[in-house]
């Protein structure tokens, strides 16, 4: 019984040609999508790096690509970090940067000049296109090729991979989705085969993955967990035995050779989970080798036992070395998202950070769409089989949706896992409404049951050519892969669906759902995920286009008004953007937070410097100044336009973790009126008004309005007509839209007064007698 | 001629005996009170005399039920609990600073002369004299940030920083979660045996793990983390902002989301077992409905929580 004719005069190996003919058109259109959907950045703006950590890998990549290798190896840079340097080379995942650097000197080499820019900007869409083939070799382990394509198609447009591999976005996650999917494909297609070839694909892989980026701990921690729910589930083959153990060994040997990552896969507790069911699947394999030869029960109770008290054993003396220091424990990153409000109390730099806030679900919504709920029917159809590789897709659900509801950050870890699963089940949904068989009714009918019967002997051996009715099913099962599970002994199909109209209405649906999937993707990608954050864009009132480049004005005159060594403050936020558009020497930059494991003392105490001098009184905050050498002070202000990522917004960070240093000159309260509340205009605190960063953002502001109402456009509040003055900085630039003012520091007074009572003189005051001048100290 | 020195010397004598018998004073109040000194007017006065060689942190609150002060009540334990902790400390260092409470429908007076129109608020006077008194010379009193929550932690670590030794606060052993804990360890341990196969059975750790997803997909960690309300007080259940939920909010879009997942779920496998064309027909018309209509309603409410989003089904 066929709900629909198919044309039977055709033979299988036509079908199979044209099906994988159709499939390899598909993933190229699916990776043409991916990549194009990616360029609205470039077409609205112009290529361009986004954001503020690309800076840094572009400049990277620069130096690379002009020294060589070794040099960038050994790089010290000297202007960052003010006066201390900063280490680059070792301090740093180099793999984005040497992936650029081959296709670079790849394309010279075959006399294509093309710029390191263009490179570096297009290097996320044209990974994106290779993650959407790993997806579809991934999934289709787990069930086959249409789910492979469907899940390579999610892939290629959710917004949650989007957000972080538009082009521009040079980023170490850029290429990171991309190996980590192909690690996991490597990694089941090792344990599906057994073979320590697939184990050392994905211990390279591993490796690359080490080599560009931190969230490499996400792998070293998903595979050992699934070996030992696979253990758990009394699933031990020895083929779990190769996969793991050629991972392990050669995964971790390489992964050791990446300066940064250095001995920490045996010194430190992320890595201990890999190295523990390393060593607990040598005893279970010796256990079952023993097992293979000895038959009597008494002595398989005992080798239970002293299987289990080895791995006790194990775990122990792990603690132990915990404890003794010998293991360092969790870090402060890893170890806030278990214990959520860890990073709030004593790492304030990361809980600053705004992606490392927890998830609400209008962004769950946003970034994954209908991909939400098809997810969890997906991980219900892989629970229905349950093979070894579903096991993984599950565990990786669960840990997946966790991580990303407790940081934002983290989603992009989730979208793959969710891609897979809902493609799973959405292709098994489309499976069972396209198959043209009909059930039987009740009744069983003569013509029916012949073909059947035959068909299922002939699934054994599919090679024998078959003609007639019985064609239609073996045409579908190879093109769908599965045979239908659904059918009992005789052969009779027993589920199914019937008729025409239901299979219309089903698949109409999903038709009309994944097409909405579409256009909700284009539209989050063009209108939330696609702004560099450096050039800014608004609508003027006719519908046009109108540009905000304040950023590039400002680094620009840095870059061709100041002296070349000359040295500029501003918040971490900035310090790449200055280093890579302006070219001149920052005090702090966003390496703050990257690397907070390793340079936690002197960055800490640095950036807080920062956030003590923008926080204090001029008085206070000049002798800093002029001790970092300061030559510039530079302040993002968005009051004008309404630009709220300005540095009245992130001030309350400044001076909290200015306190963490300071606790007894800068406390938070002083900055919030006596009712507690966050002001700006003539009821600001004494504090607030006094601060450098409140001087800075606000001097002149109220000429701008002739003496009308002072406005700040971002916190909605009025401000006193009587603008701040300024002693100790002169203006030295201020950008079209005011976004970004740059004052400069003024030398001490020729004279030997202090620059207050210089300036008080200059205007013509009078000083006052009761406060003698502070006399001027040496500055060492 | 000995006269003055020794009027002088009586008057030294008496003011160091003043100050002496203020100490002992404050001693004897702190000891009565589990070593909180209860305050008012008078012995605030005493307490923060401007020539104390003592420090003291005064914690002003209103715990009167009439105050209706929520934060009041719920800082008192701790203060006390730390308050204990300092009363363990050796005699000679122990008085060197105190620990007092001042309620509002005590003294509203001290209340008017600070300036508080809230509570709780913890201040610590620093010695004005002797060989405590700050080197800065600042002699404010220090107020207590409560940024950490009301937590005796925090507030026994930041205290710390004042106090001749630090305070030797331990939080105290939670007995009563450890106790549910070994209870049910035990009795899981115990029970093992019967539901062993409930474990062993896959659709336990598929309900588990589907669950979770659905949960953590609609935002429950971002109302435990930042503590969100079920929902505003005026009754209002969706939160107005992108970045921002309440706690029904995760109930119903975690219902919407699983709703859906069901409807898929009954399509593609319970539908065709289905042996009845016509009652199949139903089914699969029924839960395509149920998909489109619950479908709208999840994109509806997502557009109430972003207003520029340009797509509707239906609703």
């Amino acid at each position: 019984m066929l709900a629909y004719s198919l044309p039977s005069d055709i033979s299988p190996s036509t079908y199979v040609n044209a099906a994988s003919l159709v499939r390899i058109v598909a993933l190229g259109l699916i990776s043409a999508a991916a990549i194009s959907s990616r360029l609205f950045a470039v077409i609205n703006f112009e290529s361009i790096i986004h954001e503020f950590d690309p800076w840094f890998n572009y400049r990277a990549t620069k130096v690379l690509a002009s020294e060589g290798f070794y040099e960038f190896w050994n790089w010290f840079d000297p202007t960052a970090w003010y006066p201390l340097g900063r280490v680059v080379g070792g301090t740093i995942y180099p793999g984005l940067m040497a992936t650029s650097g081959v296709i670079y000197n790849l394309l010279h080499a075959l006399n294509l000049p093309v710029d390191i820019r263009n490179i570096c900007v297009l290097l996320a869409p044209g990974f994106s296109a290779l993650t959407a083939w790993a997806t579809y070799m991934f999934t289709k382990e787990m069930k086959d090729e249409s789910a492979g394509l469907l899940a390579a198609a999610f892939i290629g447009i959710v917004p949650g991979y989007i957000s972080r591999s538009v082009a521009g976005s040079y980023d170490n996650e850029a290429i990171a989705i991309f190996l980590l999917m192909f690690t996991f494909f490597a990694w089941i297609k090792a344990l599906k085969t057994g073979s320590a070839l697939f184990g050392t694909v994905a211990a390279l892989f591993y490796f690359y993955m080490v080599a560009a980026w931190g969230g490499y701990a996400f792998i070293t921690n998903m595979i050992p967990l699934h070996a030992f729910v696979l253990l758990l589930m009394g699933r031990y083959t020895s083929r779990l035995y190769v996969a793991y153990c050629s991972w392990y060994a050669i995964g971790t040997l390489s992964s050791m050779q990446v300066p940064f990552v250095g001995f920490q896969p045996v010194r430190t507790s992320e890595h201990m989970a890999a190295l523990g069911i390393f060593g607990l699947l040598q005893i279970v394999a010796f256990a079952q080798l023993i097992r293979s030869h000895v038959s009597s029960k008494q002595f398989q109770d005992l080798l239970f036992v002293s299987v289990i008290s080895a791995a006790g054993l194990g775990m122990a003396a792990m603690v132990l070395l915990t404890y003794k220091g010998w293991i360092a424990p969790w870090t402060g990153r890893f170890y806030s998202l278990w214990d959520t409000g860890y990073a709030k109390k004593y790492i304030p730099i990361i809980a600053s950070v705004s992606e490392h806030q927890p998830t609400a679900w209008p962004s769950f919504f946003m970034d994954l769409h209908m991909l939400t709920f098809l997810f969890p029917f997906g991980v219900l159809a892989l629970f229905r089989q349950l093979r070894d590789e579903h096991v993984f897709v599950i565990i990786y659900a669960v840990m997946g949706t966790y991580f990303a509801g407790v940081m934002v950050r983290l989603m992009l870890t989730l979208t793959p896992c969710v891609c897979v699963a809902s493609a799973v089940g959405l292709s098994q949904l489309i499976d069972t409404f396209v198959d043209p068989r009909e059930p039987d009714v009740e009744q069983e009918k003569e013509g029916g049951d012949a073909a059947p019967s035959k068909q299922a002997a002939k699934k054994e051996k599919n090679a024998a050519p078959i003609t007639g009715v019985g064609a239609i099913d073996d045409i579908v099962s190879t093109l769908s892969g599965a045979s239908s599970p659904e059918k009992d002994k005789s052969g009779k199909t027993k589920a199914g669906i019937f008729g025409l109209d239901t299979r219309m209405v089903v698949l109409f649906n999903t038709a009309a759902m994944l097409l909405f999937f579409v256009l909700h993707c284009t539209w989050v990608t063009s209108n939330a995920y696609s702004s560099p954050s450096v050039v800014l864009a608004s609508t003027n009132p006719d519908g046009s286009q109108h540009i905000i480049d304040d950023f590039r004005e400002a680094y620009y005159w840095l870059r061709m008004n100041t002296k070349e060594d000359a040295v500029v403050m501003s918040w971490w936020d900035y310090g790449y953007q200055i280093a890579g558009m302006a070219d001149r020497v920052t005090l702090v930059d966003n390496n703050t937070w990257n690397n907070s494991t390793r340079l936690t003392a002197g960055c800490a105490a640095h950036i807080a410097t920062v956030g003590k001098a923008m926080s204090s009184p001029e008085e206070i905050a000049y002798p800093i100044l002029r001790k970092h050498d300061v030559n510039y002070v530079l302040v993002i202000f968005g009051g004008l336009i309404g630009y709220s990522g300005d540095d009245i917004n992130k001030f309350l960070w400044m001076v909290r973790i200015a306190q963490g240093v300071w606790p007894d000159e800068i406390q938070e309260p002083n900055y919030f009126t006596p009712q507690g509340e966050y002001r700006v205009d003539d009821q600001a605190s004494k504090a607030m008004r006094e601060s450098l960063m409140y001087k800075m953002s606000y001097y002149r502001f109220a000429e701008l309005f002739g003496g009308g109402q002072v406005m700040d456009r971002v916190r909605q509040q009025q401000l006193p007509k009587q603008s701040p003055t300024l002693d100790y900085l002169d203006e030295a630039f201020t950008s079209e839209n005011w976004i970004v003012r740059i004052y400069q520091v003024k030398k001490e007074d020729s004279l030997g007064r202090d620059l207050k009572s210089a300036n008080g003189f200059a205007q013509g005051k009078k000083r006052k007698r009761s406060k003698p001048p502070v006399k001027r100290r040496a500055l060492a | 001629m000995l006269l003055p020195w020794l009027a002088l010397l009586c008057l030294s004598l008496h003011v160091l005996a003043a100050k002496d018998s203020a100490r002992e004073q404050l001693v004897q109040l702190a000891s009565k009170n589990n070593g909180v000194v209860r305050l008012d007017e008078k012995t605030y006065d005493l307490l923060t005399s401007p020539d104390r060689d003592w420090s003291a942190a005064v914690h002003l609150t209103a715990l009167d039920k009439r105050r209706r002060c929520n934060p009041c009540r719920e800082f008192d334990p701790s203060w006390n609990a730390v308050a204990k902790a300092w009363s363990t400390v050796p005699r000679s260092e122990r008085d060197n600073h105190f620990f007092a409470t001042l309620d509002f429908d005590e003294a509203p007076t001290v209340f008017q002369k600070l300036g508080l129109a809230s509570a709780p608020v913890v201040y610590v006077y620093p010695a004005a004299e002797g060989p405590r008194r700050p080197a800065s010379g600042k002699l404010a009193p220090y107020k207590y940030d409560f940024s950490h929550g009301f937590d005796a932690e925090p507030l026994a670590s930041e205290l710390s920083r004042h106090t001749p030794v630090p305070i030797p606060y331990k939080a105290p052993v939670d007995w009563a979660k450890w106790g549910t804990f070994a209870v049910i360890l035990v009795s899981g341990i115990i029970t093992l045996r019967f539901i062993s196969p409930v474990l062993q059975s896959r659709w336990t750790w598929a309900i588990g793990t589907i669950l979770t997803s659905l949960v953590m997909q609609s935002g429950y960690m971002f109302t435990r983390i930042r503590g969100m309300p079920y929902t505003a007080g005026n009754g209002q259940w969706i939160a107005p902002g992108f970045q921002n939920q309440y706690g029904q909010e995760t109930q119903v879009v975690a219902m919407i989301y699983g709703l859906l997942a069901i409807s898929f779920l009954m399509l593609t496998v319970v539908a065709p077992l289905q042996k009845s064309p016509q009652r199949q027909r139903m089914q699969i018309y029924l839960w395509t409905a149920v998909n489109l209509i619950i479908f709208s309603v999840l994109v509806s409410l997502f557009r109430t929580k972003n207003r520029g989003y340009p797509f509707k089904l239906f609703l």
